[in-house]
Parts: C-alpha cells; sequence; structure tokens
C-alpha cells in the first residue's frame, strides 16, 4: 500500500490526471467529498487530502509516501524530497506584479507583497532595487492594486484577474509546474511501483 | 508562581521508560562493540573553532552553534564526533599501534531548520575504524604490490564497519572474530533464500542503502560537458531524481535514478567499475547474513558526494566520506537512523596518510522506529517532551 498525498486546490485535477496516466484507476474516489483519507483496494493505495503548504512535510516525514505539489511551495519551504517529475498539466509562472509595467530603477527601495517571502528574498537578492518582503497570505493582487506595496511576486495562469483589478505582469520570473515529489525511504521501499507510474506517466506525455 | 516546562525547539528531556529504553540500548550496543574490541573515547562537547575552519563546508558551518568565550576564542558546541576525533588523533598517529578501534557515545548539537522530525541535540554512538589501509613496510619497493595491498586492506575496513552496523541495527553478532571466513557465506551464517526475502519484505524492516562517494564523478564530468548544465546542477538532479533534467545527460546516469546502479558497472568506467563490483558482490553476501534488513546499492543518493571541487561544497555537512558511504533508514521517517562510511581524506587534509571507516547512529531513531531487539518492546514515549529524528553522522 502507497500512502499519496493530494492537494486541495489549483494541483488537485492535475494530480488526478497525472495518477489516471500512472494507471490507477481511482475507483472509490470521490471529488470534493469530505473524507481526507480515501483507501482504494483496488489500486493498491491510499490518498490523503493535504493543503498545498502541508503536503511536503507530510512526505518529507515519510507520513505520506509520495504526493503531488507545486514547485512553488516547493522552492518556498525547501526540504529533503525527491523530486523525480514535473506535471505538463498545471502550469503557470511567477510573474511580478504593479500598477504599471515598470520594474524600479537601480537603487530604489520598494514593498513587494507575496505569499512567498523566501522566494522573493531570493529574487531581489539578485536586483540592483531593493524591496521590504510585505507577507501577506491571500489575494496579493489587492496589495498593489490598493497601495499597500509597489510590487507583487505571485503566480499568474491567464491575467485575467490582474487585468480584472487595473494590473499587469510585469516580469515572468519562473515557470511553476505540480510535482510528483516522493520521500526518500519510501523510494527504496517502492521503487518498482514508482518507476513504473514514472514510465507510464513519461509514456502519456503527462510529464515534461 | 506558574513554572514552564517548555523546552528549546529540537531539544527533549527523557524521563521514565524513555530514559531506561535508551540507556537499555546504548548499554546493548557498548557490549557489541567493545566485544568487537572497540575501546570507548570521551570527549568534550566544547571545542575551538579555528582548527576545523578549512574543514568546514558551508552546510556544516550552517548547523554550528558557535560563540565567543569570555577569553575571546571562538568555540563551537560539538556538532559531530569524527573530525574532532580526528584533530585529536592525527597528529599522534606515530606513536600509537594500528589499527585503532575506537567508539564513542555522547550527544550532538547541530542547528536545524524547524521541521518534524527534525532534532538539535541528538544522542549518537559511533565507531571509528582507523589505519587499516597502510601497506606493509616489506611492500614499500614495489609501489603496484602495495597499492593492491591498501585496496584490500581498505575494502576489509570497510567490511568490517559494515557488519558492526548491520549487527548494531539488527541485534546481530556482528564482524566474525579475525580468521574466521571472511569470502563468501559460511554455514553457519547460511540463510534459507526464500526466508530471507520474506524478512527483509516485512514493511518495517530497516533499509540500509550503500553507495560509493566519487563513484559518479567522471560520469557526472562527462554529462556536464555534454549538456552544458553545472557539474552540481547534475548531480542535484541525480541525487533528488529529477529525471526529466537527468534524461539530457542520458546513458549510465538515466539508469542510476532509476535503478541505483547502471546496467552494466563498465559503464562507469574502469576504477569505479571495480569498486561496484565489489560493492554489489558484499551486496549479496551481507543480504544473506542479516535477513531482516533491507540491502540495497543506490549510488544516485550519494552523487553529491564527491571529491569533484564544484561537488565538494554541496555534499551536506558530512563531506568528508571518499569511498564506501551508506545510511539507513528505519520506521517511515526520510531521516537516516544511521550513517557511515570511508573518510581518509579527512586524515590526509590534517596531515595524516591513514584510512580511516566510521560509522553513528542516532539513539533516539532507532528507539522511535523500534527497530533494534534492545528497542523491543516498542519503547512508551512517556514523559518525552520533544520528538525524536534526526540526522546522523
Amino acid at each position: 500500500m502507497i500512502r499519496v498525498a493530494l492537494p486541495k486546490g489549483r494541483n488537485l485535477e492535475p494530480a488526478l490526471g497525472a495518477l489516471r496516466a500512472a494507471g490507477l484507476g481511482l475507483a472509490g474516489y470521490e471529488t470534493g467529498g469530505r473524507g481526507l483519507r480515501t483507501a482504494l483496494p483496488a489500486d493498491e493505495v491510499e490518498l490523503l487530502s493535504l493543503k498545498d503548504w502541508d503536503l511536503p512535510l507530510y512526505v518529507e516525514h515519510g507520513v505520506a509516501d509520495c504526493g503531488i505539489v507545486g514547485s512553488d511551495v516547493l522552492e518556498e519551504i525547501g526540504g529533503d524530497l525527491l523530486v523525480p517529475a514535473r506535471l505538463a498539466a498545471g502550469r503557470c509562472r511567477f510573474a511580478l506584479i504593479g500598477r504599471s509595467r515598470e520594474l524600479p530603477a537601480a537603487g530604489c527601495q520598494v514593498r513587494l507583497a507575496t505569499k512567498y517571502p523566501a522566494t522573493a528574498r531570493r529574487l531581489v537578492a539578485g536586483r540592483s532595487w531593493g524591496a521590504e518582503i510585505v507577507r501577506l497570505s491571500g489575494s496579493v493582487e489587492l496589495a498593489p492594486a490598493l497601495r499597500l506595496a509597489e510590487l507583487a511576486l505571485d503566480l499568474v495562469q491567464t491575467g485575467r484577474t490582474l487585468a480584472d483589478n487595473g494590473l499587469v505582469e510585469i516580469e515572468a520570473v519562473a515557470e511553476v509546474a505540480p510535482c510528483l515529489v516522493v520521500n526518500r525511504a519510501s523510494f527504496q521501499r517502492h521503487r518498482c511501483r514508482i518507476n513504473d507510474w514514472l514510465d507510464r506517466l513519461e509514456a502519456a506525455g503527462a510529464v515534461a | 508562581m506558574r513554572v514552564s516546562t517548555a523546552l528549546p525547539t529540537g531539544v527533549a528531556a527523557l524521563l521514565f521508560e524513555s530514559a531506561r529504553a535508551r540507556r537499555q540500548l546504548e548499554g546493548r550496543l557498548t557490549a557489541l562493540v567493545e566485544g568487537h574490541g572497540y575501546a570507548e573515547a570521551i570527549l568534550p562537547i566544547l571545542d575551538y573553532l579555528e582548527p576545523y575552519e578549512s574543514l568546514l563546508s558551508p552546510a556544516s558551518r550552517g548547523e554550528l552553534y558557535r560563540f565567543i568565550d569570555r577569553d575571546g576564542e571562538q568555540l563551537a558546541l560539538r556538532a559531530d564526533f569524527t573530525p574532532m576525533l580526528a584533530r585529536l588523533l592525527a597528529p599522534r598517529l606515530a606513536s600509537l599501534q594500528l589499527p585503532l578501534r575506537l567508539f564513542y557515545r555522547g550527544d550532538v548539537v547541530r542547528y536545524s531548520e524547524n521541521r518534524p522530525g527534525g532534532r538539535r541535540e541528538l544522542y549518537q554512538m559511533g565507531v571509528e575504524l582507523l589505519g587499516m589501509g597502510r601497506p606493509a613496510a616489506s611492500d614499500a619497493a614495489e609501489p603496484v604490490t602495495a597499492a593492491a595491498a591498501m585496496v584490500a586492506t581498505a575494502a576489509a575496513a570497510e567490511r568490517e564497519v559494515l557488519e558492526l552496523f548491520l549487527a548494531a541495527l539488527t541485534g546481530g553478532d556482528g564482524p566474525r572474530p579475525s580468521g574466521g571466513p571472511r569470502d563468501g557465506v559460511g554455514a553457519a551464517d547460511a540463510v534459507d533464500a526464500a526466508d530471507a526475502v520474506d524478512a527483509a519484505d516485512a514493511a518495517d524492516a530497516p533499509q540500509v542503502v550503500l553507495g560509493l562517494a566519487g563513484c559518479l564523478d567522471s560520469a557526472l564530468a562527462a554529462a556536464a560537458t555534454a549538456t552544458g548544465l553545472p557539474v552540481a546542477e547534475l548531480a542535484t538532479a541525480v541525487a533528488r531524481r529529477e529525471r526529466s533534467v537527468v534524461r539530457r545527460a542520458g546513458g549510465v546516469l538515466l539508469a542510476i535514478v532509476e535503478a541505483g546502479v547502471p546496467a552494466a558497472p563498465e559503464e562507469l568506467g574502469a576504477p569505479a567499475a571495480a569498486r561496484l563490483r565489489w560493492l554489489l558482490a558484499l551486496r549479496d553476501e551481507l543480504a544473506g547474513r542479516f535477513p531482516g534488513v533491507r540491502l540495497s546499492v543506490d549510488l544516485a543518493e550519494f552523487a553529491r558526494f564527491s571529491r569533484h571541487p564544484d561537488l565538494v561544497a554541496e555534499a551536506g555537512a558530512r563531506s568528508y566520506y571518499d569511498g564506501l558511504v551508506f545510511q539507513a533508514y528505519a520506521g517511515a521517517a526520510a531521516v537516516p537512523v544511521g550513517a557511515g562510511g570511508r573518510y581518509g581524506s579527512l586524515f590526509r587534509a590534517l596531515g595524516a596518510d591513514i584510512d580511516a571507516v566510521g560509522f553513528s547512529l542516532n539513539l533516539d531513531g532507532l528507539l522511535e522506529a523500534g527497530q533494534t531487539a534492545a528497542a523491543a518492546p516498542a519503547v512508551a514515549r512517556r514523559g518525552t517532551t520533544a520528538g525524536s529524528g534526526g540526522g546522523p553522522r
């Protein structure tokens, strides 16, 4: 039995698609159900439903053998996990967002709002301008729109939310993808099955 | 007055059953290693920082608790026994009879991020076998013979320490006394193959992963040239099993990411292939002798353990390994409960031309996993105020 952690939110659909591409039937799994643990005896897996930000800890600590989580969360949290595949579906990008298309001038100090302070600090470290990082937990677009901060660092998929709030994407910083993460000890224990899943994912073109 | 019972992050007080269980395990392990001729070394928990400055990798520097003493000296709390023992012994080796078999026990204190299972104070027990790789004086006139003798004695030391590690993990007897059969499985150790598979297939069987530090250096360098990717980035991708990155390098590295070993050892070049064949044979032999352990060879796990100049800084806190390297997982946690390997380069960096092999075990991690004979029955954690885990060595 392999315990697989599934993310709630935007990465759930790509994650389910990947599990199907890996050969799991998922019979008995109910999307939107309230159960946090679902045993799927036919697939010999148990699914856990977890928040994105908690998922890497569950896998790193071995509570879940593997899981699917966005590379944005992995970059922010770090941790000692295997990352054997990045999914093709569900991709988006980290972007610097503001009210105008101009980046701050060299030597300027601005406020930068984000849910990803560690990632933002690394980004700003390589720039000619400085930033005070303002950590927010949601609705990051409001910060530059209402002038809490000059810039925001957030995920952008279609850009519609930005347009609706009078904001623009100044710079695409990095691509973000849902990633399959695996606990190191679990990989040793379930190597054959995990490799088989990976082979099937690659054959189906579900990873890139 | 209300008194707080809180402790700093990453430390624990062991009370009642937890304290008794640790002492029991410590007693059993002490008897095991003393029974194999290892003598105790008791080392201080406080040391100067300066002698280690040139030996510290960025990762090991980052985990040190260091401070300025009242007399202005920079001090650090002990974060690793091995470099301290090496520093103290290296200048004295000429007057000591080799090989030396030493063991130690005590706390190491390391800063780590606040993660589940991560401890900042770890109670370790470990052994070090020093000076088995020195060629006999009679071989000095024939360099080829001397080199072969050195390889053979170093391999014997690696085998002895690995066998003792497996015995400590499983409650077994450990290496045979010198003079006993060493090539192949002896009659007394013969284990029915089916039983061995069943025992090792148990979900909670400890897993010991074996590798060779530096074994992938040539393959990584060739792949870096072919792909234009930095060696460090490729090594990280191999260690994290990022198939899409490694696929660009193709060939042998992809096979290692998937299976742990190449399809044929020769793909790693002649010197590495000879070592890998030796390791695979040793794994097969020890799998028969220790049926309760899952033994595997996985070179990807140790891709960052290297003598390549671009990788030494990436190798993590214990970057001194230069030969056999191994680590053990027990229970579900991804944090190893024990690790070790060959580290003669550490002594050579300190001016002593000898080989050395050792390992350490995280006793609380072992108890929490309930994997050792002495740990059974499962230890009640009553009275423990912080979780266990943390890295070995």
